[in-house]
């Protein structure tokens, strides 16, 4: 186990005194998982920006018999130790979905952490690139915690806020760690914020509004009252307007479910709106009250010794959040470059001022991806954020 | 008109091999103590015998041989059913039934005929019997000579059994056949999830526990054991060729099926008993299993090390979880060739291509009885060796992935691979469980208390329809199970007791011995 008093030595940016070998075993019991999670308490103490997620959703999202992904990838979980300490975790993973889709032998690598030491990250990446070597795989990309339809990209820019939803948040030198063992950007994730004092620009309503009149389109608000029929139509949407994307892997029937009812308690209908034309839905937009908010004052636990604190805090303040994310837009093949996304922004931002929010993020966005990113900067957005994808070919 | 020779005549792929010097098949071995051989006069660590803890060189194994020999006569000369039982044999049924925890068992001359005879006996016309993509060629014999219809699963692929048994008829018979360590690759069976399995369906579960016989498990007992599911196994087969040092095989099982095999297995009935000597031999091995422990302890040690120092070298070793330590090269002149290295520096392994093994490789097994010296030595020719024909890197690699073998007390993986031990959860050992929270001993209880409330409170929070209703059902469930409850504790009580009592004079008999020694260093 981690102890109290390893917390000193392993306060980030602090090197690790050097000696000891590094040794990466892999993970196989239910306890060296805890240890696995348990890490990243360790390198993000006294952090403020930090959110530490769920003991517990952690524990679920990594029980291959509880998450769906585990269907269709094979994970394998790595822990660096010295000297009984642990100093480090990866996980590598063969997304066969991913490979189907696109085509290639690529893994990915995630849920990166460890401590400011080259030694511990090459013998991580060792690990991990070994792993994919014996199952013929051909590159790495990543961080990916666990595939783009989850949290994805390291942060190399915009440290001086918390990370929103479902977003990842990192220490300032895994990127230089990255870089010393040969990882190359592959792709730069954006993402945006905008505050709701900000009015919207006058040309922007004017198109989004001739839009909408023009072509008939209806936007209405999710009906939760018949939630299963509503998660199978965006799912439709999803998977459509996704398909080009770079790194995008389509979502299962299963992974899609266990999304939508992981989001539903967050979820305000206000926010979730659909585009119908003539009464089929052609595109949606999902945005979600920044529940990180509330989660940064829980710390990771539900219970202090048997009480539920930390429950009785999430509910407080899941009532205070003032923040969104906008999470997902998506057209559906054939309505795309009718400015049907113009229509949602616009709605989506004139809801969440009215239901009092103080503003909110857009992410992510690839970098490249400049009909979308030029559209979110006219309404006034700003980049907040770089998240980048690295790669790595193996030999 | 062809000849039915002629096939043989022009098989050439035997004698090229042979005339590059790569033939690793029928070698002639002049000596044997077990550990060493002789093989054309040159002396080599014996590194892929089966006889796991070394009793077939053990004196006391060898004397009971002996004395049957005497005793009995060399042969008995003729079939268990009329004139072959001696009371050698009755006495093996009876006390390996008692070892395996099972009602009844028999024995037959080879575990070849023993797997054959009970499929071949138990499975007729309209049963089905599905057994995994690599389980030994006796099992495969057996199915093909049933009457039954025949299945196979890809290996270890419990979705892949799933659908054969959701797709089968309900009106057959399904008996399913897996092997409790498959013997080419060292990984096990994933018997928890094949257990539930064959409960919902209906079906026999038959577990080959050739290998893991004397080796795996708390007691020795194999694979099952040691995944806690023994009681769930309906037919066990064992062999006596591997940790019981001699050659044979037994089926345990419930009496009336047993009662079935004895008169209706073929093999059995129509072949002669096992001779005197080899009954003998395997019932002392069988004394020296339960009485020494340490043996155990001592294989696994070694193995650990072996697999350990072989990954740390750039080897790779998986998807092995026990003393079966595959070298695995994926080329089939690669393999014959760094089998040839071994041989010309001094180690007798074997080779071992497609499709007896889903990759190439060079088989290891090291036993109880060999010396760290001898490991030592091997290990160093493994490493250059492999080293000299470019197997591994020539520096040993910064990082390695540490092997997990599946030793009594670690449970929950079936396989080094990554799906082994990630699919766990599949099993039901991957979970949070409330159960594996509070027995984690060397944790303090209020802290195992607090993550317990934790998990009870995250359960509680996100109680879907399904968990609230099962929550109303459980007290009914309860009641309905009463009796099996009881008698699930007073076991689990018993056991604990009988643990307790055999660890209490294994630690007199220490105590005794220190005695002993202590008098020895007097003058």
């Amino acid at each position: 186990m981690i102890r109290e008093a390893s917390g000193a030595e392993l306060a980030p940016g602090r090197e690790v005194p050097a000696g000891g070998e590094v040794r990466v075993a892999q993970v196989a019991t239910v306890r060296e998982r805890d240890r696995f999670i348990r890490f990243q308490e360790e390198v993000y103490r006294g952090d403020p920006w930090f959110v530490p997620p769920l003991l517990m959703e952690r524990h679920e999202f990594l029980d291959p018999a509880r998450n769906p992904f585990f269907r269709h990838a094979d994970v394998a979980l790595f822990l660096a130790t010295r000297r009984e300490e642990v100093v480090g975790r990866i996980a590598a993973v063969e997304d066969r979905n991913f490979n189907a889709f696109h085509g290639g032998r690529t893994g990915y690598f995630g849920l990166y952490e460890s401590v400011d030491d080259p030694a511990v990250a090459e013998a991580l990446f060792g690990a991990a690139r070994a792993w994919a070597r014996r199952r013929g795989l051909a590159s790495l990309i990543g961080p990916m915690n666990l595939s783009t339809n989850y949290e994805a990209g390291l942060l190399v820019e915009g440290f001086e806020s918390s990370p929103a939803i479902l977003m990842p948040y990192n220490p300032p030198w895994y990127a230089r760690l990255f870089e010393g063992c040969g990882l190359a950007k592959a792709k730069d994730l954006l993402a945006f914020s905008r505050s709701s004092h900000d009015p919207v620009p006058e040309r922007f309503v004017r198109v989004a509004e001739k839009i909408r009149n023009h072509q008939g389109i209806r936007v209405r608000s999710l009906d939760l009252r018949r939630f299963g029929e509503e998660v199978e139509r965006i799912k439709a949407v999803y998977n459509s307007a996704w398909e080009k994307n770079w790194g995008f892997v389509p979502m299962t029937d299963a992974e899609f479910d266990k999304l939508a009812r992981d989001l539903k308690p967050l979820v305000r209908p206000e926010l979730c709106l659909v585009a119908e034309d003539q009464g089929e839905p052609v595109a949606f937009s999902l945005t979600v009250p920044d529940v990180n908010q509330a989660l940064k004052r829980v710390g990771g636990r539900l219970t202090t010794w048997g009480i539920p604190v930390g429950l009785a805090r999430l509910l407080y303040w899941q009532r205070r959040i003032d923040e969104v994310r906008l999470i997902a837009l998506g057209v559906k093949e054939g309505y795309r470059r009718r400015g049907l996304d113009a229509v949602l922004i616009l709605d989506t931002i004139r809801r969440t001022r009215d239901l009092g929010y103080r503003g909110g993020e857009v992410s992510w966005t690839l970098e490249d991806n400049d009909l979308v990113n030029r559209a979110i900067e006219a309404v006034g957005c700003r980049r907040t954020k770089r998240y980048r994808v690295y790669e790595t070919a193996l030999d | 008109m062809r000849d039915l020779f002629d096939k043989c005549a022009s098989w050439k792929e035997v004698q090229v091999v042979k005339l590059a010097g790569r033939y690793p098949y029928y070698r002639v071995i002049d000596e044997t103590d077990g550990t060493e051989v002789v093989v054309d006069g040159k002396r080599l660590i014996m590194a892929c015998s089966n006889n796991y803890l070394g009793l077939a060189n053990d004196p006391r194994v060898r004397e009971a041989a002996a004395e049957a020999a005497r005793t009995w006569g060399a042969s008995t000369c003729g079939s268990r059913l009329l004139n072959g039982t001696l009371r050698l044999h009755d006495e093996l049924d009876r006390r390996l039934a008692r070892f395996l925890g099972k009602e009844a068992a028999v024995v037959f001359p080879t575990g070849f005929q023993a797997n054959v005879g009970a499929i071949d006996s138990l499975v007729l016309r309209h049963d089905l019997v599905i057994a995994d993509r690599m389980v030994h060629a006796s099992l495969v014999e057996g199915m093909n000579a049933s009457l039954g219809r025949t299945r196979r699963f890809g290996h270890n692929d419990v979705e892949d059994l799933e659908r054969i048994l959701a797709a089968a008829e309900p009106e057959a018979g399904k008996l399913v056949v897996v092997d409790g360590v498959y013997s080419m690759e060292g990984d096990l069976a994933n018997l928890p999830a094949i257990v539930a399995l064959k409960n919902r369906y209906g079906a026999r579960l038959m577990v080959d526990e050739a290998h893991g016989f004397g080796v795996l498990g708390a007691g020795g007992r194999g694979a099952a054991e040691h995944f806690g599911v023994a009681g769930e196994v309906d037919l066990v087969m064992a062999t006596f060729s591997k940790s019981l040092g001699s050659i044979g095989g037994v089926i345990a099982g419930r009496a009336d099926v047993v009662n079935w095999i004895k008169h209706k297995a073929r093999p059995l009935v129509f072949s002669a008993s096992m001779t005197p000597p080899m009954a003998a031999a395997a019932l002392k091995a069988l004394e020296i299993i339960e009485q020494e422990p340490e043996r155990r302890e001592r294989l696994w040690d070694i193995s650990e090390r072996v697999h350990r120092e072989l990954r740390a070298m750039g080897f790779d070793t998986e998807p092995s979880v026990t003393p079966i330590v595959p070298i695995v090269l994926g080329d089939q002149v690669l393999a014959f060739d760094y089998w040839r290295r071994l041989t010309e520096a001094g180690i007798f392994a074997s080779p071992v291509v497609k499709p007896a093994a889903e990759k190439e490789l060079v088989r290891v097994v090291f036993m109880a009885t060999h010396t760290d010296a001898q490991i030592d030595r091997a290990l160093e020719i493994f490493e250059r060796c492999g080293r000299e024909l470019g197997v591994i890197p020539y520096r040993r690699p910064a990082s390695r992935v540490e092997v997990r073998l599946a030793r009594p007390g670690v449970s929950g993986f079936w396989s080094s691979r990554p799906e082994g031990a990630a699919a766990a959860g599949l099993a039901g050992g991957g979970s949070l469980e409330l159960g594996e929270l509070l027995g984690r001993r060397d944790e303090p209880l209020a802290r195992r208390l607090a993550d317990a409330a934790e998990v009870v409170t995250w359960r509680a929070v996100n109680a879907g329809p399904e968990e609230l209703r099962e929550l109303r059902e459980l007290p009914v469930r309860l009641w309905r199970q009463r009796r099996r409850i009881a008698a699930r504790l007073l076991s689990a009580g018993m056991e604990r007791v009988a643990r307790a009592r055999a660890g209490e004079e294994r630690r007199g008999e220490e105590r005794r011995g220190d005695d002993r020694r202590g008098e020895e260093a007097r003058p």
